[in-house]
């Protein structure tokens, strides 16, 4: 747990560093040995150096003259009531028999990864589940136009837009915001999502989404069908179903959205990847029609690896493996397989620093990009958060569903 | 009065496509607080449309004349959301249609369906040229659980598709629409906006435990008439009112010839003796008040909700005959020559109910789909009944028990809606754009049902039972840019509807729409559900544009 190493806030928070130095080292030994300077220029002739640290077709485009440059790392620091509740609690937290968290209260799950625990990667699971997210936030909120934009990219550049915000809220692990560490009465829901799709005008209603902790019992999911202009309930098997004419699944929301139960989990080792945590324009620049970043930096990040293959045979992946941040337990790449085990989608997002209302700096996603391989489309999102807006949990209910005109603000 | 109409119209057209280049420009010539007003807390939005029609029927008498171009629908609909306030929003649009008719279509219809020397529907019967907004809502959220809108405005209780059991607080305008035909224009589409309030408290947002009121003083005027479907001569004031997707000629034959009346007799028999004086009685689109109320709540992971609704019903179909007096020549009354007749839509009230649930297994077997349920309960709906066989050889006749043509039945309606998608991939070119599919029941149940109970336009009997099937079925190819959408409804008596959609949507830009819909009818006969309209058939060409 390298965020320790910069937070010498307690006695406690002292022996953590200690075993989260101690994993780091034994780390790795697992992870490529890569040496890249900040400043140094990667591209066709020198593709070798990032092999394996970006996905492959990303690596295609630089074998093919993309060029990417490499960047000091940013270096956040970790959220002081965040590492307090882990602190706190994380020491009566336990995996149950199928893989289900116990005794949960907030902070990170399982802050002492062993690798050579056989239950690592569900505990990486959990931990990523459980990163820290603010107590609310909206996604979009802390963009130019406080919304998400999204472009979906054809194959042969084409390219249409969507506008859209969403909402979520953490009613059972409240670190900021009042009431704490609970919203009454929602002790059972881990989160609730809000998603208010304004443009085009015909896409543009309200879905909903509310995760409840028991692990058996499936999400409540409205969703606004533009088909047939009808909100409907929905079912798991929709999770599965692209968020047209996007690249995305509902499961990709926030790399991973799936129920944490409902998915075996193994780590796979530790590795250094390219990533960007200080996104520098948004949305990145690119040529109209092309997925990729023209100017942006890369930093060399170290990352869990962490494969994630459902329990349910007929799942629409057969399996996706996750870059987890070692840092933040953010997601940074993703590399989806397809259930005949063939190279589907490949995803990266980038992060960027933003302020809390208090003014710390935290991290958020900035744009993130999901290239599906085999069809050649991909999708860029520019979805950078505003955290802790201090929203109503009654604003994740049916009744917002009713009153929501088309394109109307919900602030 | 039409020109002046048309040119409103067009020059509205005018002003929102130099809106639409000229936005930046128009932002930047205003100063300070105003441009941060409008740049942050304006929003602008609507769509471009035009629809045409072509008939496509081979026994269509109205539309073989010189052509079979029967529809050419433009609209304009601005929409503005304006963030007054953190607790107050307005949200409010305008909606402008222009809808030549064709001479020969009314020469045609003036041939068929009116009695010289009544005058056809006039030409801009379809037309929408108010500024008066179409929706106008103010939204207050004084509490974070309570929202108070009022305005002109839609509500929803029914979430059917393509036929509706709850969605009836706002009256359908079914003159410029085929019926049951949601792929050209959907239930929203022909919805009419009501003035009024509706108020939504969240008594307990964790079990979504709502209370729902909505008051609608019925402000709109009489031209939102709701019964075109279904549509007949009306003699008192001499204006033919019948909409293109109207029923059968047969059932709104001039009063010369048989009239009203000639639905008492054998529809292909010959002249009636009954020659009726009609007076419609109808309430406009949300005449009077209606008020409703509606409680929502989850029970673990089942959604339900109790309600109910007082005021007018909206629907056509469910207006009736009262049969004010019948003259006769001579004592006995065998064979009666006029009757005065009112076509009214008496104030009714129902009481709502509906579920949503999700089952995922039933005995391990992966079921995967989403049940919904919507149920009305009508109590004493009043229904036209008639004696069968009539006299002198009429195929029905006035009922003796019940002289003015009417009975009231309790009379339950319900549907049940079967949602899931499937992921086939053999049929698509990629392998995560699912099918969606639909499955609805619709039925409506006359409680101590009575033989001879019909509607009022037609002589064809309405048994206890009255049952409606929907499929439908779509998906997107190519990225979404070809959407094929089929709605197939069919009626157990012997009837059905055929509405195949495909859309496309072009990959370079997410304003433009453009789709090929199809509306077929058919069935046993023609005076009868789904039946009403097998003269209808038409393809339209459909294209939108999203701003």
């Amino acid at each position: 747990m390298r965020i320790k190493l910069r937070r010498p806030f307690s006695i406690a928070s002292c022996s953590l560093f200690l075993v989260s130095a101690l994993l780091i080292h034994c780390g790795s030994s697992w992870a490529a040995e890569v040496e890249l300077k900040p400043g140094e220029t990667i591209g066709p002739s020198n593709w070798q150096r990032v092999q394996g640290m970006v996905g492959e077709n990303l690596l295609n485009r630089i074998k093919g003259g993309h060029t990417v440059q490499i960047k000091e790392p940013k270096v956040y620091k970790p959220i002081k009531e965040y590492v307090e509740a882990t602190e706190k609690y994380s020491k009566n937290v336990k995996l149950g028999p199928n893989g289900e968290l116990l005794s949960y209260v907030a902070g990170l799950p399982f802050p002492n990864l062993d690798r050579n625990d056989p239950q690592a990667g569900q505990k990486l699971a959990w931990n990523f589940f459980w990163r820290w997210l603010g107590d609310d936030y909206k996604t979009g909120g802390a963009t130019k136009g406080g919304k998400i934009v999204r472009f979906v990219l054809e194959k042969d550049g084409s390219e249409r837009r969507a506008d859209l915000v969403s909402y979520f809220i953490f009613p059972r692990t409240r670190y900021m915001l009042d009431p704490k560490p609970v919203i009454p009465g929602y002790e059972h829901i881990d989160y609730m999502q809000l998603r208010i799709d304004s443009y085009p005008r015909d896409a543009a209603s309200t879905t909903l989404e509310i995760r409840y902790d028991d692990p058996k019992r499936p999400d409540d999911l409205y969703i606004y069908l533009p088909s047939i202009r009808r909100i409907r309930r929905a079912t798991t098997t929709q999770r599965c179903q692209t968020l047209a004419p996007s690249e995305y699944v509902l499961d990709d929301i926030n790399s991973h959205n799936g129920k944490i139960t409902d998915f075996n989990y193994k780590l796979l080792g530790e590795k250094k990847m390219l990533a960007n945590m200080s996104q520098e324009h948004e949305p990145y620049h690119r040529k109209p029609g092309d997925y990729l970043p023209i100017d942006e930096k890369w930093e060399v990040l170290d990352t869990y690896v962490l494969e994630v293959t459902a329990k349910d045979p007929n799942y629409c992946y057969g399996k996706k493996i996750l870059h987890i941040n070692k840092m933040t337990y953010d997601n940074v790449w993703s590399y989806i397989y397809d259930r005949k085990g063939e190279y589907f989608k490949e995803f990266w997002g980038f992060f960027k620093p933003v302020k809390l209302p208090d003014g710390r700096e935290v991290w958020s996603v900035g744009d993130v990009t999901i290239v599906n391989v085999q069809n050649g489309r991909s999708t860029v999102v520019t979805a950078t958060r505003a955290y802790n807006r201090g929203y109503p949990a009654s604003m994740f209910s049916l009744a917002t569903l009713q009153r929501i005109q088309r394109g109307e603000s919900i602030e | 009065m039409e020109r002046s109409g048309r040119v409103s119209v067009y020059w509205v057209g005018a002003l929102f496509l130099v809106l639409l280049v000229a936005r930046a420009e128009a932002a930047s010539i205003l100063g300070g607080e105003w441009e941060k007003f409008f740049t942050e807390r304006v929003r602008f939005g609507g769509y471009i449309e035009n629809v045409t029609g072509l008939a496509v029927g081979p026994h269509n008498p109205h539309f073989n004349v010189s052509n079979r171009f029967q529809m050419n629908r433009f609209t304009i609909q601005p929409e503005f959301n304006i963030d007054i306030h953190d607790k107050a929003k307005l949200f409010i649009s305008w909606k402008f249609v222009k809808e030549p008719r064709y001479n020969d279509e009314a020469r045609a219809r003036r041939i068929t369906v009116s009695p010289k020397p009544v005058p056809p529907l006039e030409n801009t019967f379809y037309d929408e040229k108010s500024f008066k907004p179409w929706e106008a809502v103010l939204t207050l959220s004084p509490l974070d659980v309570l929202s108070l809108r009022f305005g002109r405005q839609f509500i929803s209780w029914g979430e059917t598709d393509g036929l509706r059991i709850l969605d009836v607080i706002n009256p359908q305008d079914t003159r410029f629409s085929p019926p049951v035909a949601p792929n050209l224009f959907d239930l929203d589409d022909t919805r009419i906006p009501s003035w009024g309030m509706r108020v939504l408290y969240t008594m307990n947002p964790v079990n979504n435990s709502i209370l729902d009121f909505f008051a609608l003083p019925g402000f709109d005027d009489a031209k939102r008439r709701v019964d075109d479907i279904v549509g007949s001569n009306d003699t008192a004031d001499g204006i033919v009112r019948y909409g293109r997707w109207s029923a059968h000629p047969e059932t709104r034959l001039p009063a010369s010839a048989g009239g009203i009346g000639r639905l008492y007799a054998n529809p292909v028999g010959v002249v009636p003796v009954v020659i009726p004086s009609v007076t419609r009685r109808l309430p406009d689109a949300g005449d009077s008040w209606k008020i409703g109320a509606r409680f929502t709540h989850n029970i673990g992971g089942l959604n339900l909700g109790l309600g109910y609704i007082w005021g007018f019903n909206p629907q056509g179909a469910d207006m009736v005959f009262k049969v004010r007096s019948v003259s006769c020549p001579g004592a006995p009354c065998l064979a009666p020559t006029t009757a005065l007749i009112d076509l009214v839509n008496d104030r009714t009230h129902l009481f709502a109910a509906h579920f949503n649930y999700t089952v995922g297994e039933i005995a391990s077997i992966p079921f995967n789909t989403a049940v919904r349920g919507e149920l009305a309960f009508y109590p004493d709906k009043p229904y036209n009944i008639s004696i069968y066989p009539g006299p002198t050889g009429l195929k029905a006749g006035p009922h003796p028990k019940h002289p003015n043509g009417i009975v009231e039945k309790h009379t339950i309606r319900y549907s049940l809606g079967f949602d899931r998608t499937a992921l086939i991939p053999f049929l698509q070119d990629d392998p995560l754009r699912a099918f969606r599919f639909s499955l609805q029941l619709f039925q409506s149940i006359i409680l101590d049902h009575e033989d001879g109970i019909h509607p009022f336009s037609t002589a064809e009997k309405i048994g206890q039972v009255s049952t409606a099937f929907t499929f439908r079925v779509s998906t997107g190819y190519l990225g979404d840019t070809i959407l094929p959408d089929l709605f197939l409804a069919y009626d157990p008596d012997g009837y059905w509807v055929a509405n195949p959609a495909v859309t496309y949507a072009p990959p370079w830009s997410e304003k433009i729409k453009i789709g090929l819909i199809g509306a077929f009818y058919g069935g046993r006969n023609k005076f009868k559900s789904f039946g009403f309209f097998d003269e209808k058939d038409s393809v339209f060409l459909k294209m939108r544009y999203q701003f």
